[in-house]
């Protein structure tokens, strides 16, 4: 069972949001303000937004290999000459923890156009832009070239994507709630306050205890929590949020460690009701921060679940990032990305003057800066040798 | 029931940036309660710092067991009655942990010891004769090994100590973490209903399934200031009407006749908000503490702790959070390469790259304060080679003076840039349990069970 939102429910988001505000009838379906002018929603499902077809139109040269496909290319076993251990595993370790932007010695496959979901975040239509499943066109996602052919990150069971989508609802850590305040109508309004912080509670579930239900209570985390709290404004129109970029740092561990995504410039795209939203957090995902993630709760043996590779992804990453800018190198330190996102309408207790208090003192967390001492790309070359790289890879490393 | 005695000293501890570690001397010199057995002759209990009472032999070293284990590609360890310790050292890895095959040629081959030079059996004299569920097993070798509930025992060339667990410990966690060797150790004498776990801060009492138990300090032997109110908050801990006091265990009638256990004089409670297993929310509210067994010495004095997106961590004095370095190697034996004393390959592979120069920068050891003493068995100062992360001799030039826990160096990361940082907690192999950097949680809010 996957739950993630799909490409294909990310089409509909136009029709969803209509649909779902007629289908409940009350409140934002006519138009009325909810209660107090605030709604909350918790997020149950997160999936990183790609375009995974069955009959996999984006990978026509098929999928990547991973860490143990990778180990019998790299060092094949041939009898009579004896592999180190130094050379060989500790070797690919070094290169998954220390990664460099050398030329990969392997070929990595790119997610092909021209369709991917996402926003355009930039305002331009450019040639490495996608076409939305909508039609709509200008969409920023480099993140789909970097995963779209990794099976553990594709539609709709990729063994990452399917934990990482179920840890979301399961772990408290996860718990991201966003909160419209100033809220007219939730088919429309020009202004509303969007907070996102996170919340300290169980979400409500069903008795199968994987359904998310509506009408759950929700504390706001102030103890360990205050480096989640964004404010931002936003906008209702047709019943969909669309909200101001706003640097975002959000919790998402998988395998119970605490680990966190920064998202550059995140704005939500969410198609509301009073039950329930959907849509889009779309930014520029810092390619530090998300590689620290995978290499703390996905680590070769995990990566082996699906046949994905850590030193292959960070060359590719580094390769296709496409904003941020380091002030010192010029190399970009985020790229461009999407996250398929469901919620489920929850009531947040008032906050007490502490939590007032706290909220006001908080200070945004940070992204990841990535090894404070790095392994020199050169040292890395004399090891695997640049002759050994792709014609694609090698083309890139202009962008370092 | 019986209670070694110990020794403890206090350490002023200072609160710099966050949270003050402990008041200095608020800890009692109590040590945990065990149900005695019958032993071999001059075998006996020792009460360690972190795993509480554990048998030992008659030179008083800890006796460990070496537990049949499965792996992600095998199984390993010791069955019933029998040793799978040899006295040859290993030279390949086994495989046994995915995604990596075996047959890889070890590092540093030629200054590997062998399984039984880090663990020496632990040889039963000629007339040595079984009692309780002490053992004797006819090893290959001919020897006679001692034997604890089926389990062949062996002692550590760790310790050095009488009470020292530092070949092993109760404390690591399950999951993929190498097949590593457990004290042995008697019962913990609880009431049914209760159990004991070893944590960080000491040997935790909680009931049977999990959830920590607390004391209120405006409880006294015989009248509990917890209200009908207060009991809504934190739940007595009922005793059955068969209960009966004996050593540190009392019972308690509350007003309503509800009879209470009791541990040394306080009336015992969880906490009705604890939403998962050793949770330690209860105490946050102010006059309540959860209850050990026995506890820790606090950590050094120039340490504080520092709030985290997941709890609390132990952090050095600017803050920064303290990490330990645990390694399993993939061999049969499954040696540990943690201890200075092993293979440093592994922790410069994960720190540096293989370069010591990057390991330094990238975590560097926690040096100790001038004039900072031990606290205690678990914390200690310790020599260190930079350059080769064994341990320095006779103030070598170069040599850093650093803490340790357990004798294994900590380290700061220096990728964490704010208090509360955690950002190489788990960074290794299988979330660092089988090789990598663990984060000093002294209080884990969302994942520890």
């Amino acid at each position: 069972m996957n739950s993630s939102v799909s490409d294909a429910t990310i089409n509909r988001l136009a029709v969803l949001a209509t649909g779902l505000l007629l289908a409940t009838g009350a409140g934002a379906a006519d138009g009325a303000a909810p209660e107090g002018r605030s709604i909350a929603y918790v997020v149950t499902n997160l999936s990183w937004a790609l375009h995974s077809t069955p009959e996999m139109a984006e990978c026509p040269q098929g999928l990547n290999d991973g860490v143990r496909e990778q180990f019998k290319l790299l060092f094949p076993e041939v009898p009579g000459r004896p592999r180190e251990f130094v050379d060989t595993q500790l070797r690919r370790q070094v290169e998954s923890y220390h990664p460099t932007t050398a030329p990969d010695a392997l070929p990595f496959l790119e997610g092909q156009g021209p369709v991917a979901p996402g926003l355009d975040l930039d305002g331009v239509v450019g040639p490495e832009d996608f076409t939305g499943p909508d039609g709509s066109r200008g969409i920023d996602n480099q993140m789909h070239r970097v995963l779209g052919c990794i099976a553990n990150y594709r539609a709709p069971d990729g063994p990452i994507r399917f934990f990482e989508d179920e840890m979301v609802l399961r772990e408290n850590y996860n718990r991201i709630i966003v909160q419209l305040a100033g809220v007219d109508s939730l088919a429309s309004d020009p202004a509303v306050d969007v907070m996102i912080f996170r919340g300290l509670d169980p979400v409500l579930v069903d008795a199968g205890g994987l359904k998310a239900l509506p009408g759950g209570t929700q504390r706001i985390d102030t103890r360990w929590g205050t480096r989640y709290i964004r404010r931002t404004q936003g906008r209702i129109e047709n019943g969909v949020l669309s909200t101001e970029p706003v640097d975002l740092l959000y919790p998402w561990d998988a395998f119970y460690m605490p680990t966190d995504h920064y998202m550059w410039g995140a704005r939500l795209h969410l198609a509301l009701t009073p039950d329930a939203a959907e849509g889009l957090i779309a930014g520029y995902t810092d390619v530090e921060t998300w590689y620290l993630h995978m290499q703390r709760n996905w680590s070769a043996h995990y990566q082996s679940y699906g046949k994905s590779s850590g030193p292959s992804i960070y060359k590719a990453m580094r390769r296709l990032a496409d904003a941020v800018p380091d002030p010192e190198t010029g190399a970009n330190r985020a790229i461009s990305s999407a996250l398929a996102a469901k919620f489920t309408e929850v009531r947040v207790l008032p906050f007490s003057e502490a939590e007032l208090a706290a909220i006001a003192a908080a200070k945004p967390g940070n992204p990841y800066g990535g090894m404070p001492a790095r392994r020199p790309v050169e040292e890395e070359l004399a090891e695997t040798g640049a002759g050994a790289a792709p014609a694609s890879a090698v083309a890139a490393q202009g962008n370092h | 029931m019986r209670s070694a005695p110990r020794s403890r000293h206090c350490v002023a501890l200072i609160a710099l940036a966050g949270a003050c570690l402990s008041a200095a001397g608020a800890r009692a010199a109590e040590t945990e309660p065990y149900i005695p057995e019958p032993l071999p002759p001059g075998f006996r209990v020792e009460v360690s710092e972190l795993d509480g009472p554990v048998f030992a032999d008659r030179e008083g070293r800890t006796l460990y067991r070496w537990p049949f284990r499965t792996m992600r590609n095998g199984v390993t360890g010791d069955g019933k009655g029998e040793s799978n310790c040899p006295d040859t050292p290993s030279t390949e890895s086994a495989g046994l942990m995915s995604p990596y095959p075996g047959g890889l040629l070890l590092p540093d081959r030629d200054q590997r010891p062998s399984c039984q030079q880090l663990w020496p059996p632990a040889i039963a004299r000629r007339n040595d004769q079984p009692v309780g569920k002490w053992t004797v097993v006819e090893r290959r070798d001919g020897r006679r090994q001692w034997a604890y509930d089926g389990s062949v025992l062996y002692t550590s060339v760790r310790d050095r100590r009488p009470g020292d667990v530092l070949g092993g410990d109760s404390y690591r966690e399950d999951g993929d973490a190498p097949a590593v060797r457990d004290p042995i150790q008697p019962r913990p004498d609880v009431p049914p209903g209760l159990a004991v776990s070893t944590t960080f801060r000491g040997r935790l009492l909680h009931t049977a399934r999990g959830f920590s138990v607390y004391a209120f300090d405006g409880d006294t032997r015989t009248h509990s200031g917890c209200d009908a109110a207060c009991e809504q908050q934190f739940v007595p801990i009922q005793a059955p009407a068969a209960a009966r006091a004996h050593g540190e265990w009392g019972l308690f009638t509350r007003a309503s006749g509800e009879r209470q256990w009791t541990f040394r004089g306080r009336p015992l409670y969880v906490h009705a908000g604890d939403s998962r297993v050793r949770s330690l929310a209860g105490s946050d509210v102010p006059g309540w503490r959860t209850v050990y067994t026995q506890e820790t010495l606090p950590p050094p004095a120039e340490f504080t702790v520092q709030d985290s997106s997941a709890g609390q961590v132990l952090a050095d004095a600017r803050g920064r959070t303290i990490y330990s370095y645990t390694c399993g190697d993939d061999a049969p034996d499954q040696l540990s390469c943690e201890h200075p004393a092993d293979t440093q390959v592994y922790r410069l592979a994960m720190c540096g790259g293989g370069s010591a120069e990057r390991c330094a920068r990238n975590f560097p050891y926690v040096e100790a304060a001038q004039g900072a003493r031990d606290s205690g068995r678990l914390w200690r100062v310790v020599e260190i080679d930079p350059g080769t992360g064994h341990l320095a001799t006779g103030g070598a030039p170069g040599a850093l003076r650093v803490w340790a826990y357990r004798e294994r160096p900590v380290y700061t990361f220096a990728g964490d840039r704010q208090p509360g940082e955690v950002n190489a907690d788990g960074l290794g192999e299988f979330l660092a349990d089988r090789e990598g950097f663990r984060a000093f949680w002294w209080r884990d809010e969302f994942f520890r069970e």
